[in-house]
């Protein structure tokens, strides 16, 4: 049963990205911002989840440990596993203050792309976040500095069977991550969504025409910065702790990519990105090469990020819109109108 | 007191001159081909690894190993521009894309050089030439190592302030960065500006790499662990303006060294939040005015200077009635 881990992490990888790269492209694809501070968020999410369950069950277990310690942290896990209402009753409720907290980021961060433009937002955006990993690194008191917050129990901690844990937890973030698709699909395949198009491809006649760029700029980030600290609670309760050294650009170039190569502006083409991405990140991991007997001279992990790094500049150079193209915006009223189109054709070439 | 002051001093000065040293090759190149060089970074890591063959492997000296350097980084440098960065440029791409490609240039760069690196055993070294001192000044010590790269520094200025003002080429690479369809049209051989722009800063930063090892262990990540002061050291200089950077990058080091250590004597803080200074600098200055110090303008402040700002009340006022 070797292979059943590997499944389970690469759907859980999927899931964790997918909604990661749909709020990028939300926010690049669509309204043409592009925020590179994806693991800003998604730092920020997971720290608020892991930071506010773990005070919680302390607070409830009543023990006289040190916070950050070992021991605190497997008395955490042990409470969580005699207790799968509370578990779950905290999991939902970090989910809702990780997006909150999430959104009001989202929120702030608007400002800065209100004052610069596209590359210098992007360093603002990286900088940014790597302010708060090493901060989260350097401050002990919010996840135990370099060494990090164990012991947050996830909402399936009761369930005795590992395997049966993480797929439990994986089919959770699948249907959140689908979840997430289709508020997105829906959320572009309505006049918001030619809303958002508009700003990303002229901002100024937008605002001739009236719409309020501004507060559409500041409502987009809101929600994808939202869904980015989802995606980053999800994954605190996934590898159950939160560790500073986790955050890192990399992540957000990994979302990018994911992106670009499926195609902007069209979120099936973002799930096939995502698909290949994760494949790819996951089949060239040393588990993976071990499984396979395979062995070589150096860390695996340098060739993915070679041909990472190859592939961005391949896709930036040759295919910047990704594979997929831009479909035009779908929204209710056009539906109908296609299919009271396509009844008329039936009808006048049937006798 | 005086000596941890003075020698606070000479570190900040090196640090900083190290900043200033990459942070040219990034107003050069931000100057020339418009966009923010995030493979700048491998440039630097380049130059420390090639010095550090050279001076461990191959028993070269500092001054063949500088040059080896500054000429590998050179040569990578322009071959990144003429495989990536022109053929995009002449498509059109927006300043965005080419950071992202530039992206995915550095960590190609970063991890081929890494498999290299894990094979031959190199992941974590120091150069054998280490810094020997050379005297005191104040009660700090003076190594080797401060005089050539603040030596370094001083020359290059020098050799970049007569080779922009008083020759040809300085003048055609001046017009380039001012107007570049109006250079073309001038006829100044644009390609040629770019391409000795590229060696210039590429050179510069295999020159900073060569100093970064001899003065501590390098791995693959150290130029992407500098490079944000290099981008501090450039967007603070103004990210046009040469002396602006070269000012900014001494500024940096002495508000790493001198602001670190005040925190952690008044605050009690760690001395590990040092890293998050160029971070800050970068957004700070972005985001409160993103020309740096080169938005301060002399003429302003001289007049501000000598204009009345108190309004005399009619009657003390020296005119006659």
């Amino acid at each position: 049963m070797v292979i059943l881990p590997l499944i389970i992490s690469i759907f859980t990888f999927f899931g964790l990205y997918l909604i990661l790269s749909i709020s990028f492209n939300l926010e690049f694809g669509y309204a043409g911002q592009p925020n590179f501070g994806k693991v800003l968020l998604y730092g920020v999410g997971a720290t608020c989840a892991g930071r506010l369950v773990a005070t919680i069950v302390m607070w409830y277990v009543g023990a006289d440990v040190p916070f950050f310690s070992a021991l605190a942290a497997d008395m955490r896990l042990r409470w969580g596993a005699e207790s799968p209402l509370a578990t779950a009753g905290l999991f939902v409720l970090a989910l809702a203050v990780a997006m909150v907290v999430g959104g009001a980021i989202g929120y702030l961060l608007s400002y800065p792309t209100l004052r610069l433009s596209g590359d210098f937002l992007a360093i603002v955006m990286i900088c940014a976040g790597e302010i708060f990993r090493i901060f989260l690194k350097t401050y002990e008191p919010l996840a135990g500095g370099p060494f990090g917050l164990s012991g947050v129990p996830g909402p399936f901690s009761f369930v005795p069977d590992p395997h049966l844990k993480e797929t439990l937890y994986m089919l959770l973030v699948l249907a959140i991550a689908f979840g997430c698709y289709f508020f997105a699909q829906k959320l572009v395949n309505s006049p918001y969504g030619r809303l958002l198009k508009a700003v990303r491809d002229d901002e100024l006649a937008a605002n001739v025409l009236g719409k309020k760029v501004v507060r559409v700029k500041a409502e987009i980030l809101t929600i994808g910065s939202a869904m980015a600290a989802l995606a980053g609670a999800l994954y605190a309760f996934y590898i159950r702790g939160v560790y500073a050294e986790d955050f890192v650009p990399m992540v957000t170039f990994t979302a990018v990519t994911m992106t670009m190569l499926g195609g902007l502006a069209n979120n099936q083409g973002v799930l096939l990105g995502c698909l290949i991405l994760t494949l790819f990140d996951r089949l060239t991991r040393a588990s993976f090469f071990n499984m396979l007997g395979i062995r070589v001279a150096f860390d695996i992990s340098y060739i993915r990020y070679t041909i990472m790094g190859l592939l961005i500049i391949l896709i930036v150079m040759f295919r910047p819109k990704g594979l997929m193209p831009e479909e035009p915006v779908k929204t209710p009223a056009i539906e109908m109108a296609e299919e009271k189109l396509a009844k008329r054709a039936e009808e006048s070439t049937s006798p | 007191m005086i000596e941890e002051f003075m020698s606070l001093l000479f570190l900040s000065l090196l640090l900083g001159s190290l900043y200033s040293m990459m942070g040219l090759g990034i107003t050069m190149t931000f100057k020339i081909v418009r966009f923010a060089n995030f493979a700048h970074a491998e440039l630097v890591t380049i130059g420390a690894y090639v010095s550090v063959i050279m001076i461990n492997s191959l028993g070269a000296g500092v001054l063949e190993a500088a040059i080896s350097a500054f000429i590998s980084s050179a040569l990578l440098a322009l071959a990144i521009d003429e495989l990536v960065y022109k053929p995009m440029a002449r498509r059109g791409a927006s300043a965005l894309y080419l950071l992202t490609a530039s992206i995915g240039v550095g960590l190609f760069v970063r991890y081929i050089l890494s498999i290299f690196a894990d094979v031959y055993g190199m992941l974590c070294v120091q150069s054998k030439r280490m810094p020997m001192r050379i005297g005191e000044v104040a009660g700090a010590d003076i190594t080797d190592l401060h005089i050539w790269v603040i030596g370094s520094l001083v020359g290059i200025v020098t050799l970049l302030h007569l080779m922009l003002t008083r020759t040809k080429l300085g003048k055609a690479m001046r017009a380039t960065a001012c107007n570049f369809d109006l250079a073309q049209a001038s006829g100044i051989d644009t390609d040629l500006v770019r391409r000795i722009t590229w060696v210039i800063a590429g050179g510069l930063a295999g020159l900073a790499g060569m100093f970064w090892s001899i003065y501590a262990p390098i791995n693959p990540e150290i130029g992407w662990r500098y490079l944000l002061w290099a981008f501090a050291a450039s967007i603070l200089g103004g990210m046009t303006s040469f002396y602006g950077t070269i000012a900014a990058g001494l500024i940096g080091g002495l508000a790493e060294i001198y602001g670190i250590t005040l925190a952690s004597r008044l605050f009690g803080v760690s001395l590990s939040y040092r890293w998050m200074i160029s971070f800050i600098i970068v957004v700070v200055v972005l985001l409160i005015n993103p020309k740096g110090l080169a938005a301060i303008r002399i003429e302003a402040i001289r007049e501000w200077l000598k204009a009345p700002r108190l309004k005399l009340p009619k009657f003390l006022s020296a005119k006659r009635r």
